[in-house]
């Protein structure tokens, strides 16, 4: 799994700046640093290679899910236990594509409630719902959700439009804190990596994103950048440790920051039942990870090579 | 054992907690009792003085703490019926109802009749002349005797401002609920209730909006439902929506009352005689049995068929117009001798013929001010017949009176969250942030190897949760899943500039506390402007639903940067190991 061989990666950079072989991890490094800067971006490059096919294949970048395609959610709030390929086969003969969610308590351990996901409007589904379980669906025992196709391409767009715009707010703050355009072009680069390798695994996972899942990439633009704030901050504007003192705290920093908010988001995820915030809270997960790498592996690097060119010690 | 140093900044830290608590105001749910969210206007509960904010402490001696005790005691107290005898010109009728099930006028002759005094006989046009022995000559008479004699159910009530004694032939119509645990507000994807976002077939300019949203608001109080938000929504493209949110409203009630247009027209022949509207209705009878009122209930087909009438007063201009309509119209004479004129009066609605109504031929030219207008209720029981033709009449007296919505709308969304959401979700999303903090406890131990480092940060974490709460609180926000999505993402980078200034502050031992201060305040006002910075199209983008995402975060983060954050860095120099 790269996500374990990447943590031993990050181990092994903590346990050697901790114990004092400071100078064998840094003659390493200083030889090395251009080439650890392959693995962001060749990620980068191959999401960008997928999402592209992606968007060749289907005419989107990502799976939309039927807030952002129009279409009906029906949640039945019932502990009996459903048959998903019994209700999947039965349903799709009625409703378009029917996609089955079982929602589950995971303090019991039991399940709470069921969702029915299709593009067909909801007073069909409800029909053929309702056949299928031998009781009417109320306002008590069951949610409904339906979002008319105009309004979900008019989200679709809207909410493809703020993530540009953020980006472009995001890319002007830089550019207002540190004024220098190779830094902040990688601050940056670093960001972008966040949200387009992410949306490549997402896709690749078979995660359906919903209006939330987008707001969710927003929040990857503010949570990713802070730790590259950091690094070029103490890189650039903090001379009184060696280049590669400054770097490796920055790192240790940064690892803290991102690791807290990883850990504390994946455990989210397996606790929260609404499905809404189990999606904001992967999707967060994936963006943290891939954030570690971007940042220590790319924007470090390039800082440091930058640096390096620069005579900034 | 550490000694902390009361700052300038902890203080303040301090106070704006005691005022965020008591924005939350938690004590609440000490408070016993059930809440009257809603009175219905002209009932016998507001003219008792009952209203809206009261808490119900006790009913009929017994102490009440949740909505079920008031149910299960309401439930209970149903009227028995009792025998009416009633003496007519053309004959005497007896029978057992809660009700006497009929109407007089002022002759005190019968205008309608209906459950058990129609199957016991009475018919239309019969004279009332005494009721249980006691003489009727007039319709004040009757509505004596029947206030008098109609079985009703006595209940005394106590609300936390006063006791009532009172005399109900009917139940309560209040609006009820539990005291709210706190002036935190769930949004509805949480706490259950019904939403519409609909959109404008044209854009709308200001004054358009204002007025469309002014007359749905009109028109969701005049049928009747309480606890209702109504809000202009902008999106990115500067496309408007209206988004209406209901607590206690079906879906299908929003899509009739909002979702259609509503425009009432009366026809006769090609001719509009009146539509919908101040300008031509000058008033609707409703909630008053003698002009509306469920006529009869018929078996038909699988179910029943109940039929509604109500009376609805023309102003001069409209009643004109129906009698130039009218006047040369031909006289027909029906199989059973009845003579109506050749054309109907034909309702539409939104365009679709609801009903068409035989005009007396005595009607011919006349300019009547009143109509009474009738339409059916249908369903698998009498019962629910019943219920739907009142809803239907509800509706009808609705569009007449607000007439027409300004503009021709379309459902974008329309969604229906059960009620019992909140009871399942909510658990689970206590408990994913208890384990959030406890996650973060954990690494900060692990990666700093001093427990005593753990309390500044979980405080501040809990600091920052509070104040977040207590803002929302105090602007009356309602929380939906986005909203603590948004808490989430603040409270997240919390704990990243915590980091920082822990960091900072270790770092950079040779600088004086003050420039570690202003060193880690560079990298957290850096991070904070790009988070802002992102967050702002959200603002707009999506009609505004993920609004709650952006609004909590950026308090989150601003209450984090100006007060916790800088509280923070003081408090951590008492923990900092020298």
């Amino acid at each position: 799994m790269t996500l374990k061989r990447f943590l031993n990666v990050i181990t092994f950079f903590m346990i050697m700046s901790e114990k004092g072989e400071k100078s064998r991890f840094e003659e390493w490094y200083n030889k090395y640093y251009k080439l650890v800067f392959i693995i962001p971006i060749a990620l980068l490059v191959l999401s960008i290679v997928y999402l592209a096919s992606f968007y060749a294949k289907t005419g989107d970048i990502f799976n939309k899910d039927v807030t952002l395609t129009g279409g009906t959610t029906i949640t039945v709030h019932t502990d009996q236990k459903i048959d998903v390929q019994d209700i999947t086969a039965k349903l799709s003969k009625k409703i378009e594509e029917p996609s089955i969610r079982i929602l589950t308590d995971i303090r019991t351990g039991k399940q709470v409630s069921f969702s029915v996901e299709t593009k067909t409007e909801s007073p069909a589904v409800k029909a053929a719902l309702e056949e299928y379980l031998g009781y009417s669906l109320t306002e008590e025992n069951s949610s409904i959700e339906f979002t008319g196709s105009n309004l979900s391409k008019s989200f679709y767009s809207e909410l493809m439009m703020a993530m540009v715009l953020a980006f472009l707010l995001m890319a002007v703050v830089i550019f207002v804190i540190f004024r220098s355009p190779m830094p902040c072009f990688y601050v940056i680069l670093c960001a972008a990596t966040d949200i387009i390798v992410p949306m490549a695994i997402v896709n690749l996972v078979g995660i359906k994103i919903s209006t939330a899942g987008i707001a969710a990439f927003l929040m990857l633009i503010g949570y990713s950048v802070d730790t590259d704030i950091l690094l070029t901050t103490r890189v650039l504007k903090r001379r009184d440790d060696p280049l590669f003192k400054r770097i490796t705290g920055a790192m240790k920093t940064g690892l803290t920051m991102s690791l807290t908010s990883l850990f504390a988001v994946f455990v989210a995820y397996f606790i929260a039942i609404p499905p809404v915030l189990k999606q904001v809270f992967i999707i967060l997960t994936i963006g943290l990870c891939i954030d570690i790498i971007a940042t220590w592996l790319g924007n470090a690097s390039l800082l440091k090579w930058y640096c390096d060119k620069k005579n900034i010690v | 054992m550490v000694s902390i140093k009361l700052t300038t900044r902890i203080i303040i830290v301090l106070i704006c907690l005691f005022l965020a608590v008591l924005a939350i105001n938690p004590a609440q749910s000490l408070e016993k009792g059930i809440l009257i969210k809603n009175v219905k206007s002209n009932s016998t509960a507001s003219s008792y003085g009952l209203s809206a904010g009261d808490l119900i402490k006790e009913l009929n001696g017994a102490s009440i703490n949740s909505v079920e005790d008031y149910s299960k005691i309401m439930s209970g107290l149903d009227v028995q019926p009792i025998e009416f005898v009633v003496v007519t010109d053309s004959g005497k009728f007896s029978y057992e109802s809660k009700t006497l099930d009929f109407e007089v006028n002022d002759n005190a002759s019968i205008v309608s009749v209906f459950g058990n005094a129609s199957s016991a006989g009475l018919k239309e046009n019969y004279t009332i002349l005494k009721i249980n022995n006691d003489p009727v000559t007039k319709k004040e008479d009757f509505e004596e005797i029947k206030k008098r004699i109609e079985p009703k159910i006595k209940i005394t009530l106590k609300t936390n401002k006063e006791e009532y004694a009172m005399l109900l032939s009917e139940p309560l119509d209040i609006t009820i609920s539990e005291i709210p645990s706190s002036n935190l507000k769930l949004g509805l994807d949480l706490q259950g209730g019904t939403r519409g976002l609909i959109k404008p077939e044209k854009k709308l300019d200001a004054s358009e909006m204002s007025l469309l949203l002014a007359v749905s608001r009109e028109r969701l109080n005049v049928y009747g439902l309480s606890d209702v938000s109504i809000r202009e929504v902008t999106d990115l493209s500067g496309n408007n929506y209206m988004l209406v949110e209901v607590a206690g409203a079906t879906p299908a009630e929003l899509e009739e009352l909002i979702g259609k247009q509503g425009k009432f027209e009366a026809k006769i022949g090609n001719e509009t005689v009146f539509i919908g509207g101040k300008k031509d209705i000058a008033s609707v009878c409703r909630e008053d049995a003698t002009c509306a009122r469920i006529e009869r209930c018929l078996p038909s087909g699988d179910g029943f068929f109940c039929e509604f009438s109500f009376a609805v007063y023309l102003s001069q201009e409209a009643a004109e117009k129906q009698a130039s309509a009218t006047a040369d119209l031909e006289e027909n004479i029906s199989e059973q001798g009845t003579r109506y004129l050749s054309k109907p009066l034909d309702l539409f609605l939104d365009d679709k013929l609801v009903d068409s109504l035989q005009i007396s031929a005595d009607l011919k030219g006349e300019a009547t001010t009143q109509v009474a207008i009738s339409g059916p209720g249908t369903g698998l029981t009498q019962e629910e017949a019943y219920e739907n033709a009142q809803k239907n009449m509800a509706k009808l007296q609705t569009v007449l009176i607000t007439g027409s919505l300004p503009f021709k709308l379309e459902i974008a969304k329309l969604d229906s969250i059960s009620p019992l959401i909140g009871k399942n979700v909510m658990p689970s999303i206590y408990l994913a942030a208890a384990a959030a903090f406890l996650v973060v406890a954990l690494i900060i131990v692990l990666r700093y190897k001093q427990l005593s480092l753990v309390f500044p940060v979980i405080l501040t974490m809990l600091s920052e949760l509070i104040l977040t709460l207590g803002v929302a609180a105090l602007i009356r926000w309602n929380l939906d899943l986005a909203s603590i999505a948004g808490i989430v993402a603040a409270i997240g980078t919390g704990v990243d500039d915590q980091i920082v200034i822990i960091d900072e502050s270790r770092v950079s031992s040779e600088y004086s506390w003050r420039e570690r201060v202003k060193r880690s305040f560079f990298i957290i006002v850096g991070a904070f402007s790009t988070v802002v910075a992102s967050l702002i199209p959200l603002w707009w983008a999506g009609a505004g639903l993920l609004k709650g995402f952006a609004l909590t975060t950026m308090i989150g983060i601003v209450i984090g940067v100006t007060i916790t954050r800088p509280a923070f860095a003081d408090l951590i120099r008492n923990f900092i190991k020298k």
